[in-house]
């Protein structure tokens, strides 16, 4: 089985995520999963592609720790989080996470605050490609 | 000698992603990034996260031994 927590450059399927999820507890009543997509239009311009660079090494043990955070904090089942790096085409996958639970409350929870930390605290960084050029995205705060 | 490492746009800035920085006796995290951002000024300006060995180094007077990884790092905007 894949480990719960990965940085790749191929893409991943939701549905081998999730079973490998169900398949830890059968304990797990509801689980909420988060896909981030690659959109095709940014600040009023054309995106053809976005590239994702990470500080693969560090990207990784902070991950598992947003992951091990997570579980104790919400008292989740299990949880997985994928990330691709690399050139990813406009309406593609970029992320997933899914968080399990007995109860959907804290499911919902642990993966919006698995999403929203990542952002925070995980060194990867978004390129946009477009046919007027290529630019880093600067977070919003 | 510090691996001293750049990622996306810091690396880009820069025009380089990597670099080795030969190390002094009580060399700090400050005082390489003052001389890093002498030579790279642009680059320097986006810089809002430092990691030590793999670690955020939030104290800029974090001493530095010879054989460290450095890394400079813009906000993050995965996800």
């Amino acid at each position: 089985m894949k480990d719960a927590v990965r940085i790749q450059q191929e893409d991943f399927s939701q549905d081998e995520e999730i079973r490998a999820l169900r398949a830890s507890s059968k304990r797990i009543g509801g689980i909420a999963t988060f896909l981030g997509c690659a959109r095709d239009f940014s600040e009023e311009r054309e995106v053809t592609q976005l590239s994702f660079e990470a500080y693969g090494s560090m990207a990784l043990v902070e991950m598992s720790r947003l992951r091990d955070e997570a579980i104790a904090r919400f008292g989740l089942l299990d949880a997985r989080i994928v990330h691709r790096i690399g050139t990813i085409e406009a309406g593609g996958q970029i992320v997933f996470i899914a968080a399990a639970a007995e109860h959907r409350g804290p499911a919902f929870d642990g993966c919006r605050w698995l999403i929203d930390e990542l952002k925070q605290r995980v060194p990867i960084w978004k390129k946009e490609v477009s046919p007027q050029g290529d630019s880093w995205v600067t977070p919003h705060p | 000698m510090i691996s001293v490492l750049l990622f996306g746009p810091v690396a880009d800035r820069a025009g380089i992603a990597t670099l080795q920085f030969e190390c002094r006796p009580s060399l700090t995290l400050q005082q390489l990034r003052d001389e890093l951002a002498a030579s790279y000024p642009q680059a320097f300006e986006i810089v809002c996260f430092t990691a030590v060995n793999g670690e955020q180094a939030r104290d800029p007077q974090t001493s530095l031994r010879d054989g460290d990884e450095v890394a400079f790092m813009a906000k993050f905007s995965g996800g």
